[in-house]
């Protein structure tokens, strides 16, 4: 069987003219970032190793029902792209692992089963998988502080940096060696992935890790969240966060475009002192402005 | 199954970024190269020329909620997406037809990061196969990730792109996309229909 890759290329190939290919080759550019933390695992690549569609722990088949099995597929883009260092101020306490991504909020599941490798205190080396990795980029760990434990959120002031490796050259797989403090119980090595050069992005992980003597691990028989062999497919687990959005309202007529508002064929709003006819029913949101969107509106 | 599944969505993750992010890299926000001198850069175009593909696989997946059992607000929402981004889908083509760049970044390049996904059929056919109690959530998680990295690839335009129509359109995709997802995280935690 032909791998998807190969697939992808050939079709690619032969939908662009040679010319153009080499045109944009003089320009073309080097391997781009993408990876995470193999050893210890991250969330994401326990979960992608158990395989999206059929996990088999407690906390990955969570994480699938909470926010579906993309964020596994795409397991080694736990980014942003304009972080450039500012990732304390872009990303808000309580969604550290999923970077405040949406797509990847599953990894932010407060659970104390998240699959955790056993660890000990003192000199402990590590594994980073970059299935592109990208040079002079910097590499930040963090544990999180004794009296953490899984059940709480992570915020930032949870995070005890144990080191910094700037100017990494990484290759596929990179081992950094790191000294872990005294801990007990379960915590999380967080890592930061900060490209240097050529991009501002950043890529972020979070490894569970287990000091042993802890106890905050429940016993095996007693999983605190959904069932195992049957998350309930159609109902959000409890730890989703709530939501915010208020319920569309109808305006008279003639008003001006709102954010929130729902809007039938043909009512008529005034933006920016421009007039126009709604195209199409829709609930207005940000972005969606009538000059913004000739789809939805024209003017009157 | 499980690599066509990620070859198919490979476009709005790993290959489309990478694609784009390096672009960035090479045209740091100061434009150079052949586009110097014309108002754009080669992030504009390497922006474009992901949107557009990235944008046709967007109007794919939600055109597979019709007729599936989702809630009114559901299928107002993912109609509006769909007219709203066929429109830009034309509207970056004819940009990038006036600056004489190809709809599409090359071969090369998309080989070099994975690859242009040739179909999405394999995970469309898996969303299309979900049960009717399982429909609504699995698809808004599938175009919640999709919307979120649009998200990402506005980003990249706004942090490196010059030309200001170009720059204009993704504040607004940014813009429009997060509220979508916002909308869509409330409907999940809403329960189901």
């Amino acid at each position: 069987m032909r791998s998807p890759r190969s697939r992808r290329v050939a079709a690619a190939a032969a939908a662009v003219p040679a010319a153009t290919m080499v045109t944009v080759l003089t320009n073309s550019p080097p391997a781009a970032a993408h990876g995470s933390m193999s050893d210890p695992p991250s969330r994401v690549y326990v979960c992608k190793n158990e395989g999206p569609e059929s996990p088999d722990s407690a906390a990955c088949k969570a994480a699938v029902a909470v926010a579906g099995t993309q964020a596994f597929y795409d397991w080694n883009e736990v980014s942003l792209l304009e972080a450039g260092g500012r990732h304390r101020e872009i990303i808000p306490d309580g969604q550290l692992c999923s970077a405040g991504r949406a797509k990847y909020r599953g990894l932010d599941l407060q659970r104390t089963d998240w699959p955790a490798k056993r660890v000990s205190p003192g000199t402990f080396t590590l594994t980073y998988h970059a299935t592109a990795p990208h040079s002079n980029s910097n590499f930040e760990f963090y544990i999180t502080r004794a009296g953490w434990a899984p059940s709480m959120p992570l915020r930032w002031s949870d995070l005890v940096h144990l080191r910094t490796f700037v100017n990494q050259n990484p290759t596929t797989f990179t081992q950094w060696t790191i000294n872990l403090p005294q801990r007990t119980g379960r915590h999380l090595l967080y890592s930061i992935w900060q490209r240097v050069v050529g991009s501002a992005e950043a890529f972020y992980t979070c490894s569970d890790v287990d000091f042993g003597g802890g106890t905050t691990t429940p016993p095996p028989t007693s999983p605190p969240t959904p069932p195992p062999t049957s998350p309930p497919p159609t109902s959000p687990p409890p730890t989703t966060p709530p939501p915010t959005t208020p319920p569309p309202t109808t305006p008279p007529s003639g008003g001006t475009w709102a954010a929130g508002t729902a809007y039938s064929v043909g009512a008529t709003v005034s933006y920016n002192g421009i007039s126009y006819v709604c195209l199409q029913a829709h609930t207005a949101i940000a972005g969606w402005e009538p000059p913004n969107t000739p789809a939805l509106w024209r003017t009157a | 199954m499980r690599a066509m599944r990620y070859a198919a969505w490979a476009l709005a993750g790993a290959g489309v970024l990478a694609l784009l992010l390096v672009q960035c890299g090479a045209a740091g926000g100061s434009p150079a190269g052949p586009a110097a001198g014309r108002g754009f850069n080669a992030t504009d175009v390497m922006f474009l020329q992901m949107m557009v593909p990235h944008q046709g696989q967007g109007v794919r997946l939600v055109r597979m909620a019709r007729g599936r059992p989702v809630r009114p607000e559901v299928a107002t929402l993912t109609a509006a997406i769909e007219t709203t981004q066929l429109s830009e889908i034309q509207s970056m083509t004819a940009r990038l037809r006036v600056w004489k760049r190809p709809r599409a970044a090359s071969a090369h390049e998309h080989a070099a990061h994975g690859g242009m996904p040739r179909t999405t059929e394999a995970e469309l056919e898996a969303l299309a196969r979900a049960p009717a109690g399982r429909f609504e959530r699995e698809f808004l998680n599938l175009l919640i990730a999709h919307q979120d990295d649009a998200v990402q690839l506005a980003r990249m335009e706004t942090g490196g792109g010059r030309d200001p129509w170009t720059r204009r359109l993704a504040v607004n995709v940014d813009r429009s996309r997060s509220a979508q997802i916002t909308q869509m995280l409330a409907w999940l935690a809403a329960g189901p229909r």
